[in-house]
């Protein structure tokens, strides 16, 4: 069985940033007992490299403050150098895989599923837009989970 | 001519800030001014609200250290409710800061402090950081993650969240510890006592690497303040206050809660939003003194843990008296991690601390309620008043950044006229600087009641206010 971890982060004080935290939230309700482990936090931190070496599979649930409002993208993400500035108070999930194979010398394969967003304002509630497409990238996320499991499923049978 | 250095603003640090250096005529540095450059306003926000919001509120301060404002303010109201905690809710409640002490004492060392210590003061600014440190020294990287995961999933573990539990309540905690979240906390000590001990060993091998900053960064004499317990140990919890002199002296000892203003002033300065607290019988500004880490271990008599008390006596060796250097807030602050993770274990030992029985409930039945407990950087002083209704009138905090703040400016001009020359400004001077008040581990988050980083600016003026240079630096 495949170790699959699910990461969802944002500020949920503000709108549509509150989307990967909401995500994972509703993805962990709808997910069989022991199918992955689900992460909701504010945003990533050098210290989620320990919990990512330990995955097989990664989703990262984010709000994309480019694009069209309502819009989703699912993207494969590769380890990657932090770009000159970089800062451990705003990671990129490309970054933080970096970090993950240099301190425990394994990267797990890993996606990154975001939803333009419309408002970043200070709120508690998702736009409309964001609220409306929320259903197909938790549809897109189980997807990507139960063909990762089978993959492993299949390797080990 | 005089001139002006403006290093604007600080990096690596909790918050905004920009140190303005006074170079006389012979283009060194006269003087030296730290000015925090954002304000918060929490005292004056909350007034009206119901006090029982105030933990949750107060934790909003800083996302770094929201832990400490819980306690001191769950404390405050402690004192409004004026009931009994149950034994097992102050324990928990330990547990829960000492469990942010580590976490935010590897941040600071790991994250903050060992590009410094690693890869040197005038190393290329460029790799410079925990970017450089990964790449040099992953293993030193990877404990500090380690170590930093710990303290903080002591804090998830037993609040639910990270950075922000509303766990800690007024009249005690939300909820009892189970033993599934004990054995979880009791089965990670052992890689965090490994990693806590290996750093230690460490760091004091490499002291021999920085005896001039040693020597230079903030090596003064001034007061030291912090709490102590019932028999003179290292306390972050409760206790009272003890003031000692450079020569380790108590000045004032046994200080309650209540009486905190009768030895602490508050002065303002027009040029920054972080007040100058001072030691009320010397007054303003000579009453200077230093908390935090350092102050603490000065303060003291002894810890009341082995492997903290045998680490005690080495630090000792450091100074005659009190340990005046601030470059050894560094060492002090490895000193609380080797401590916190042994109390840590002893309260998780504790045969009461499944107990169910962990918050006290009541209504307001005082008017004044004033919470003081050990944050990482020190001292946290908040001081509520309430009206009959139970909204709040009035509070006043003072924070640890907010009590170092006139031993930090010192430590800044100390380091400043041995390394920066006017005529031939290097960044490794600059550097040094911001290090100095980097050793503090200020948190202007908390102090002037927002993190962030910025490119550092560095502008010389004329003695005519014309801006004759300007450097710039990206983080």
């Amino acid at each position: 069985m495949s170790d699959v971890l699910v990461i969802g982060y944002g500020n949920a004080l503000r709108c549509d940033d509150g989307l990967g935290p909401e995500a994972a939230e509703r993805l962990a309700a709808s997910l069989g007992p022991g199918t992955a482990r689900v992460q909701a936090c504010h945003q990533l931190t050098p210290e989620l490299a320990e919990p990512i070496s330990r995955a097989d599979f990664v989703l990262f649930l984010d709000a994309a403050c480019d694009g069209e409002p309502g819009t989703l993208r699912v993207q494969a993400v590769l380890p990657a150098d932090a770009p000159a500035g970089a800062t451990i108070h705003a990671m990129e999930p490309s970054e933080l895989l970096n970090w993950t194979r240099a301190l425990f010398g394994r990267s797990p394969e890993a996606w990154l599923l975001t939803i333009a967003g419309a408002d970043f304002g200070v709120g508690c509630q998702l736009s409309p837009p964001v609220r409306d497409a929320l259903p197909s990238l938790l549809a897109e996320a189980r997807a990507l989970i139960r063909s990762a499991t089978d993959r492993a499923t299949r390797k080990t049978g | 001519m005089s001139r002006t250095i403006t290093i604007d603003p600080l990096t690596r640090i909790e918050g905004h800030a920009r140190i303005t250096l006074h170079l006389g005529p012979d283009g060194q540095v006269s003087d030296a001014l730290f000015h925090v450059t954002q304000f918060r306003g929490f005292e004056k926000f909350v007034e009206g609200r119901p006090f029982h919001e105030m933990p949750s509120i107060m934790a909003r301060i800083c996302g770094i250290c929201p832990v400490s404002h819980l306690v001191a303010s769950a404390k405050a109201c402690d004192e409004l409710l004026a009931v009994r905690i149950p034994h097992t809710a102050i324990q928990l409640r330990r547990l829960m800061n000492i469990g942010q002490i580590v976490q935010s004492h590897a941040l600071n060392f790991f994250h903050l402090s060992s590009p410094d210590l690693l890869l040197g003061f005038d190393s290329d600014p460029a790799t410079r950081n925990i970017f450089g440190v990964l790449a040099k020294r992953p293993d030193l990287a990877r404990d500090g993650i380690r170590l930093r995961q710990f303290g903080q999933q002591v804090i998830e573990w037993l609040g639910k969240e990270r950075i922000h539990p509303a766990w800690i309540v007024a009249g005690g905690v939300s909820s009892p510890l189970t033993a599934a979240v004990r054995d979880r906390i009791l089965a990670a000590i052992p890689e965090a006592r490994q990693i806590a001990h290996r750093t230690m060993d460490w760091f004091k091998r490499s002291l021999e690497n920085y005896r001039e900053e040693t020597r230079t960064f903030g090596n003064f004499p001034s007061l030291f303040l912090g709490l102590v317990g019932p028999d003179g140990e290292l306390e972050h919890y409760d206790g009272r206050l003890r003031f000692v002199d450079a020569t380790g002296e108590k000045v004032a000892d046994g200080i309650e809660n209540a009486d905190y203003a009768s030895v602490i002033g508050e002065a303002v300065e027009p040029w920054s939003y972080l007040k100058f607290p001072y030691y009320k019988p010397t007054g303003y500004p000579e009453g200077m003194y230093r908390v935090g880490p350092l102050a603490r271990l000065n303060v003291c008599d002894r810890i009341g843990t082995p492997e903290a008390d045998a680490e005690l006596a080495e630090f000792r060796e450091l100074g005659r008296g009190a340990v005046l250097s601030s470059f050894h807030y560094h060492f002090a602050r490895l000193v609380e991690v080797i401590y916190g993770i042994e109390m840590i274990e002893q309260i998780l030992n504790d045969p009461e601390i499944l107990s169910t029985h962990v918050r006290a409930e009541a209504g307001p039945n005082a008017r004044r309620g004033i919470g003081i407990s050990e944050a990482p950087r020190g001292l946290l002083i908040h001081d509520y008043t309430i009206d009959e209704q139970g909204l709040m009138r009035g509070a006043n905090l003072i924070i640890a950044t907010g009590h170092n703040n006139l031993a930090m400016s010192r430590g800044i001009l100390q380091v400043a006229r041995r390394y920066v020359d006017g005529n031939n400004l290097k960044e490794g001077m600059l550097n040094r600087v911001e290090a100095v008040i980097r050793a503090f581990d200020p948190c202007l988050s908390c102090s002037t009641h927002a993190a962030g980083k910025m490119p550092m600016r560095i502008e010389l003026f004329d003695a005519d206010g014309r801006k004759v240079n300007e450097v710039m630096r990206q983080p």
